[in-house]
C-alpha cells in the first residue's frame, strides 16, 4: 500500500519543482554565489543601509555608518575635461551666460561628426534633426523649441550652453548626459543647422519627422 | 545479376541525393531565418507590412534580383539612380532603409529564400479562454509516445501468453514464466531509459545553473521599452549613454525620466496589457515616477527641499531589478563593444524596442560570447585606403597574411579575443 503512494508523490514533487523553476521572474540558481556576486559594490547597486549613508544630514549615524553618495565632490574636474561652469541656475545667470565664450576652437571633421551623433541622440527627439522642432516627441511635448527661428539665431553660445545645462521652460537638464566639452560641441552643431544670416525667415516647421535610422536602433 | 546491381545503386544514390537535398536546403533554410532575425527583423516582417515593406513576393515587385543585390548594398544610392528605388523611398519616407554592405550573395539569398518559404505560424482557436501554448505539440508526442510503449508493451505480454499456451496445448514444458518486473532485459530497459533521461535533465539543469535566459523580473515602475524605444523612436543612448562611454550601460537617473516626463504625464497611446492579460494604467504608472522624483504634478514643480539634502523631499531612487548581469569573474566592457566594436544594442539584447518589459534575450553563456568573437570580423585598417580602426595598423602579421591571401578577414578571435585573460583576470 505504501509503496504505491510512494511513486505518485515523488513524480507530484518532481513536476512542481520542474514547474515552479520554469518561472522566468525569478533568477534561478548559481554554483558559488560567492563567485558570482561582486564583493565589491557595483555601479547602480543598492548600498547596504546598515552600513552606508547616503546624506551626512543623517547626524545620528555620523561616526557609526561610512559616508558614500558616489558623486564626486563639488568643483571636481575629470581629466582632460572642461573647467566647471560656475554660473547660478537663476535669473541673473542666465542674463551673464550670453558673455560666456565657447572654449572649443572650431570643430574638426571627427568631432563634428561626434557632434552630430549627439545631437540625434540627445536633442533631435524633440527639437528634430534639422532643428526645426518636428522630432517625434514633438506631438506629445509642447513648446519645443524651432532653432533656426531668428531667436536662437542671435542668441548667444553662452546662453545655449546654460539652457542645456540646466534645462529651460519644459526642456530639462542635460549636465548627467552630456559632458561639458559635448554640450558645447552641440552648440557650434546647432549652429550648422541654422540659417546664415539672422534676418532670414526661419524654417517653417513641417510634418513629425523620424529620427534617422543610424541611430533609431543605438 | 550486375544489371540488379547498377539499377540497386542508382536508386540507392538517388535517394542519398535526394536526402542531401532535403538536409542542405534545411540547412540554408535555418541560415537565412537566423540572418533575417538579426539584420532584417527590427524593420520587416515576412508577410507583413512593418516599419519597411513585407518582403515575402519580392520577386514579383522588385525588378530583378540583382537589384535586389545593389539596393541592400546601398539603398540611399539607389534611391538617387534607380526609379523603382525611389517609388519605395515616395512610399516609405521619411525612413530610408539601413545599407548592408556586410551581407554576402549567398546570405541574401538564404534570407529572401527564407521569407518565400515563410508560413505564418498557425494559432489554435483560442476557445474558452485556454491559452494554447507552443509546447503543445511536444506533450501530444510525448503522450503518443507512452500509448505506444503501452501496446508494444502489451502485444509483448499477449505474445508470451499465447506462445504459453500453445506449448501447453503441444506438451512443452518451459519453466513458470517470470514476471515482467523481475525480467531482467525489461529491467535493463528500464534502466538505460532512466539513465538516459535522468542524466539528460541533470546536465541541463547544471549547465543552466547560474544562466538567466528569459529572465524578467517585476519591476517597480511598469516601464515599457516598446513604448519608449520603439513608438517614440528614443535611442538606446539617450538613457544608456554610459554604454558608449564605459564599462557599464547606466541605469537612467530619474532626472533623465524627468526630462519628457515633466511634460509628460499621461499615457494616451495604444493600451498596454501585460503578457498575463492583466491591462496597465498609463497614466498611474507615470505618477509612480513623480512620486520617485519628488515631483508635484499639480504644482508642475519639484518639492521643495527643506531637510537640505540636495535631493526634493520624499524622493527616492528607484529601485529597478536588474535583469542581465554576468558573473563577478567576467569582465565585459559596454563601451569596447559599442564604440569599438561598433555593436547594436539588440545583438545581444534582442529587439529590445519590441519588449513591453525587458527580458533577457541571450543565456550569456561563455559559449555564446566566444561563438560571437570567432564570427565577428574587426574593422581592420587597410593601408592603401586608410580606412579602418587606425590601432589595427600594427598588426603586421595579419597585414601580409591579408596581402598574399592566406586569411580573407580578421576576427575579434584573431586579435586575441578568444585568450582566457581578455575576460577573466
Amino acid at each position: 500500500m505504501k509503496r504505491t503512494i510512494y511513486f505518485p508523490a515523488i513524480l507530484f514533487i518532481a513536476i512542481i519543482i520542474i514547474v515552479s523553476s520554469c518561472s522566468n521572474k525569478n533568477p534561478g540558481r548559481d554554483y558559488m554565489p560567492d563567485m558570482r556576486y561582486s564583493r565589491a559594490y557595483e555601479t547602480n547597486a543598492v548600498l547596504d543601509s546598515s552600513v552606508f549613508i547616503s546624506t551626512i544630514t543623517d547626524r545620528a549615524a555620523i561616526g557609526h555608518k561610512i559616508f558614500y553618495n558616489s558623486k564626486p565632490v563639488n568643483g571636481t574636474v575629470r581629466r582632460g575635461e572642461l573647467f566647471a561652469y560656475t554660473l547660478p541656475n537663476d535669473s541673473n545667470g542666465y542674463k551673464m551666460s550670453a558673455g560666456v565664450k565657447n572654449p572649443l576652437g572650431p570643430l574638426n571633421h571627427t568631432d563634428s561628426i561626434e557632434a552630430a551623433r549627439l545631437f540625434n541622440i540627445n536633442c533631435a527627439i524633440c527639437h528634430g534633426a534639422t532643428g526645426v522642432a518636428n522630432g517625434p516627441l514633438s506631438g506629445k511635448i509642447g513648446a519645443i523649441a524651432n532653432l533656426t527661428l531668428p531667436l536662437y539665431v542671435t542668441m548667444a553660445d553662452g546662453t545655449m550652453f546654460h539652457s542645456m545645462t540646466y534645462g529651460k521652460n519644459t526642456m530639462g537638464s542635460y549636465a548627467a548626459q552630456l559632458d561639458r566639452k559635448q554640450r558645447w560641441m552641440i552648440v557650434q552643431y546647432i549652429r550648422t543647422l541654422q540659417p546664415k544670416d539672422s534676418t532670414a525667415t526661419a524654417a517653417v516647421p513641417v510634418a513629425v519627422n523620424t529620427v534617422p535610422d543610424s541611430i533609431k536602433t543605438k | 545479376m550486375s544489371r540488379i546491381r547498377i539499377i540497386f545503386n542508382k536508386f540507392f544514390s538517388g535517394f542519398i541525393f535526394i536526402v542531401l537535398v532535403t538536409f542542405s536546403s534545411n540547412v540554408i533554410a535555418a541560415d537565412g531565418e537566423a540572418l533575417f532575425k538579426t539584420n532584417c527583423a527590427s524593420c520587416h516582417k515576412p508577410d507583413k507590412d512593418f516599419s519597411g515593406p513585407a518582403l515575402k513576393g519580392w520577386s514579383e515587385r522588385a525588378p530583378s534580383k540583382d537589384w535586389v543585390y545593389k539596393w541592400i548594398a546601398n539603398p540611399a544610392n539607389m534611391i538617387a539612380t534607380d526609379a523603382y528605388a525611389k517609388t519605395l523611398f515616395e512610399k516609405w519616407k521619411p525612413s530610408i532603409m539601413t545599407a548592408f554592405p556586410q551581407l554576402k550573395k549567398d546570405e541574401i539569398d538564404a534570407i529572401l529564400k527564407y521569407v518565400d518559404d515563410y508560413t505564418p505560424p498557425t494559432i489554435g482557436p483560442q476557445a474558452n479562454g485556454q491559452p494554447q501554448g507552443s509546447d503543445d505539440n511536444s506533450l501530444l508526442f510525448g503522450i503518443l509516445t507512452i500509448i505506444l510503449a503501452l501496446i508494444a508493451f502489451i502485444l509483448i505480454q499477449v505474445n508470451s501468453n499465447l506462445r504459453k499456451l500453445s506449448d501447453d496445448k503441444e506438451g512443452v514444458i518451459r519453466g513458470e514464466p517470470i514476471p515482467f518486473y523481475r525480467n531482467k532485459s525489461y529491467l535493463m530497459i528500464g534502466i538505460l531509459t532512466l539513465f538516459a533521461v535522468g542524466g539528460y535533465f541533470t546536465i541541463d539543469g547544471a549547465i543552466g545553473l547560474g544562466r538567466q535566459k528569459n529572465y524578467q523580473p517585476e519591476q517597480p515602475i511598469y516601464y515599457s521599452h516598446k513604448v519608449h524605444a520603439g513608438i517614440n523612436q528614443i535611442s538606446c543612448l539617450y538613457c544608456h549613454g554610459g554604454a558608449q562611454d564605459s564599462k557599464h550601460a547606466n541605469i537612467p537617473s530619474v532626472n533623465v525620466c524627468m526630462n519628457c516626463h515633466m511634460a509628460i504625464d499621461k499615457y494616451e497611446g495604444e493600451p498596454i496589457v501585460k503578457e498575463d492579460g492583466k491591462s496597465v494604467n498609463g497614466t498611474a504608472e507615470i505618477q509612480k515616477l513623480y512620486a520617485y522624483a519628488g515631483w508635484n504634478p499639480v504644482a508642475k514643480a519639484y518639492n521643495p527641499d527643506n531637510n537640505a539634502d540636495g535631493i526634493p523631499d520624499g524622493a527616492s531612487p528607484i529601485p529597478w531589478v536588474r535583469v542581465h548581469n554576468l558573473p563577478d569573474h567576467v569582465y565585459f566592457n559596454h563601451s569596447q563593444h559599442i564604440k569599438v566594436g561598433k555593436q547594436q544594442c539588440q545583438t545581444c539584447h534582442g529587439n529590445i524596442q519590441e519588449m513591453p518589459e525587458v527580458y533577457q534575450f541571450t543565456d550569456l553563456s561563455m559559449g555564446w560570447c566566444i561563438n560571437c568573437h570567432r564570427e565577428s570580423k574587426v574593422d581592420f585598417y587597410n593601408h592603401e585606403t586608410g580606412e579602418g580602426n587606425k590601432f589595427y595598423s600594427i598588426y603586421d602579421k595579419f597585414h601580409k597574411d591579408l596581402k598574399s591571401g592566406k586569411m580573407d578577414s580578421v576576427t575579434v578571435g584573431h586579435i586575441g579575443g578568444i585568450e582566457c585573460q581578455k575576460c577573466h583576470y
